[in-house]
């Protein structure tokens, strides 16, 4: 697949990319690297690897990290109950060694994420989300699965991936990721949209929300970004959902009123709403002057 | 970029540049390097970068230093042309500078390297110095011994601070990123609207730290003593058969801190960011006492440190705000606290500029508090390049742990080193 295929092939998940993007698409994909993306809550990180799924036409196997996840979470567990079962059904009719042969098959493995991503006959694309919340021992575990695609099992040996799957790691940088795990990815930092790419996302996800009302909430929510005292930034899907709001409450334009009533769809905290009053008061609207002034007052 | 050869050829010797910047690449990135060139070809300089940048830059910070280094190596014709000849041009300027001192006879006794320093300055500052010179010229006829030594000293003076303007001109590379620009810039020279965005990063950092303690807390080996209630309820999921035994964690013991703060007006935002930083450390914040002082000392509750206007409003309160600093009348007062303040299991932690009256006080009271404390550091915020020039600096780094903490990204570093005594 070359770049340009790619392309079309994003265009045809109806998402909205620059340049930069693709490119580093494209690396990953060409040099079958795994892709590890960093960059602010709600920058876009996570539906990178859900339109890769849908771009390239591939189921999405998901795990979701958190501080102690292990290896029975993630790759694999016996299922000891069925395992217990069945020594109580067969003890009588198989030999020990048979028995002890048969409880380590197939038959008793529970397939996480992981192993399901590697032993798929058809390639998936393995999102690993938010890998800077689990352990560095979790981390060090992966190494093995990201550089040689494979994984060790100790009853059953290793296995190999049957198809390489497209491996997606997100990170808030909430703690640094090891040298070794770095090195193995190819690297994107994502930065929240600017104006015109924001405008362009709510168009495409948006197309029956008013157009003039798709720029003013661009426009706010750009502001709310670039005012400092703001704890959380508004998130690409919050303003989806901002946008989604108003257009249903039949509000046709930003005023302040609006914008009041609407704020928690994209402020999430009590510091940030009283950020928002007092800018207010000082500008009185967050449309950041979009709006040419008209409604005030 | 028509010659593809000669961009591969060139490959290796800008992984070596990278390597060279601190840059971890292995001969795998470059062949992968090479194997994505040979598909997307050479006609988008931007699509290269892009690629390359994927392959060799492994965080934000690496991909800054990419940047910087790619744009130097693969240079436009054009870009070669208009650089050589800007540095043609600045080269000959700074000579003919050198030539107008060495003629004027003011050259004399000055290293190559401050009759380097005087031919970058500007035409305005040359200018001043060179009258200052003539001013005082027939004086120095009349008494050359007192006047030369006086004028030699002006010169000394004015090219040093040119030579620390040069020095922090080179350091300050990385404020091209408005984002990490803040974290390499000197704390002093934050402006009123970048402070918010600073106290934003520095949560952000100190989450990280937070994030690290608690990692390196759960790799902790455990007690030895089993978890009864633990190991019985994971053993009801397999029939209360135990396979995994669960063992009891390791208390662990709290940094007791005990920080000392100058909040002289110079020191006041350094003061402030500093001990937002350490509060916001989980590992220490409830065991930690913080002391506050110009000419005496006041213990600030911890309530007034929640943030930056109840600190402000705090400092101006308790009267220390607007005196002299002196540092030894504070740690005498510190050492003789009853019950001790003090003792073998606190670390002392001194925020200072080391500029403080009676010096040789200051130094005595600093030993007796060293022997009091089991460990005494001071985090400095002046920077470290700029530590020779100071004799006080010079003095107290002799007697204790001295850390450079004049951006927020050494404030960091100080920071997950305290955590780690």
């Amino acid at each position: 697949m070359d770049i340009q295929e790619l392309k079309q092939k994003m265009d045809q998940a109806n998402y909205i990319y620059d340049e930069t993007l693709a490119t580093v698409l494209y690396v990953a994909l060409q040099l079958g690297r795994p892709l590890l993306i960093e960059g602010a809550a709600g920058v876009g990180k996570t539906e990178i690897a859900k339109v890769m799924a849908s771009a390239l036409d591939r189921d999405l196997v998901r795990l979701q990290c958190y501080e102690g996840l292990d290896e029975s979470k993630a790759l694999y567990e016996w299922n000891y109950q069925k395992q217990l079962l069945s020594i109580q059904i067969n003890m009588g009719s198989q030999s020990s060694d048979e028995l002890t042969r048969s409880l380590f098959s197939d038959e008793y493995l529970l397939e996480r994420p992981l192993l399901q991503s590697i032993r798929s006959e058809k390639p998936v694309v393995l999102l690993i989300d938010e890998i800077d919340k689990a352990d560095e021992e979790f981390e060090a575990f992966l190494l093995e699965m990201l550089s040689e695609m494979q994984v060790s099992i100790p009853e059953v040996g290793t296995i190999r991936a049957k198809s390489v799957p497209f491996v997606v790691l997100t990170s808030n940088r909430a703690r640094p990721l090891s040298e070794a795990l770095r090195r193995r990815c190819a690297y994107l930092y994502i930065q929240y949209p600017d104006m015109e790419k924001e405008l362009s996302i709510l168009r495409a996800k948006l197309p029956h929300v008013d157009d003039r009302l798709c720029a003013q909430v661009a426009l706010a929510v750009q502001k709310l970004r670039s005012n400092e005292a703001i704890l959380k930034k508004p998130s690409i899907a919050e303003t989806l959902d901002w946008a989604a709001a108003l257009d249903a409450l039949g509000i046709r334009e930003l005023t302040p009123d609006a914008l009041r009533q609407t704020a928690g769809f994209i402020l999430k905290n009590n510091e940030d709403f009283k950020v928002l009053e007092e800018s207010n008061h000082t500008h009185e609207c967050s449309c950041g002057g979009h709006c040419g002034g008209h409604h005030h007052g | 970029m028509a010659e593809p050869q000669v961009y591969l050829e060139k490959l290796s010797a800008f992984s070596r540049m990278l390597q060279l910047q601190g840059l971890a690449v292995s001969p795998k990135e470059t062949a992968d390097a090479t194997q994505i060139l040979i598909a997307i070809g050479f006609e988008d300089r931007q699509q290269v970068k892009t690629a390359l940048r994927t392959i060799y830059a492994k965080s934000r910070d690496q991909q800054l230093i990419f940047d910087r280094v790619f744009d130097g190596f693969f240079l436009s014709e054009e870009q070669m042309r208009q650089q050589a000849q800007q540095q043609a041009q600045q080269d000959r300027q700074i000579q003919e500078n050198i030539e107008q001192l060495r003629k004027s006879g003011h050259a004399d006794g000055l290293t190559e390297e401050q009759q380097y320093a005087f031919g970058t300055m500007s035409e305005e500052e040359r200018q001043r110095l060179q009258e200052f010179a003539e001013k005082y010229k027939e004086n120095a006829k009349r008494n050359p011994n007192l006047y030369s030594n006086f004028i030699h000293s002006v010169f000394a003076k004015a090219l040093l601070e040119q030579q620390m303007r040069l020095e922090d001109a080179a350091v300050g590379c990385e404020g091209a990123d408005p984002e990490l620009g803040i974290l390499y810039r000197d704390i002093s020279q934050f402006s009123d609207v970048e402070i918010p965005k600073a106290i934003s990063i520095i949560q952000t950092i100190s989450n990280q730290i937070n994030g690290e303690l608690t990692a390196k807390r759960n790799r902790k080996t455990h007690s030895g003593k089993l978890d009864f209630r633990r190991t019985i309820r994971k053993g009801l999921e397999t029939g209360g058969r135990f396979y995994h035994l669960h063992y009891k964690r390791k208390p662990s013991r709290r940094k007791r801190l005990v920080l000392l703060c100058d909040v002289s007006g110079s020191m006041m935002q350094f003061s402030e960011f500093a001990l937002r930083f350490i509060q916001n450390l989980n590992q220490v914040s409830d065991s930690s006492r913080v002391f506050l002082f110009s000419e005496e000392i006041y213990e600030a509750d911890p309530f007034s440190l929640q943030n930056m206007d109840l600190f402000r409003n705090y400092v101006k309160e308790c009267g220390v705000y607007g005196k002299g600093t002196d540092l030894g009348a504070a740690l005498e007062q510190l050492c003789s606290f009853n019950p001790k303040a003090l003792n073998q299991y606190t670390t002392l932690i001194i925020l200072s500029d080391t500029k403080t009256i009676n010096q040789p006080r200051a130094m005595e009271a600093l030993l007796e508090a060293k022997r009091q404390a089991g460990r005494v550091i001071w985090l400095n915020p002046i920077p470290q390049r700029h530590w020779p020039h100071i004799r006080s600096v010079q003095a107290f780094a002799t007697l204790c742990t001295m850390i450079c903490c004049s951006t927020l990204q050494e404030l960091a570093a100080a920071c997950r080193r305290l955590t780690s005594v």
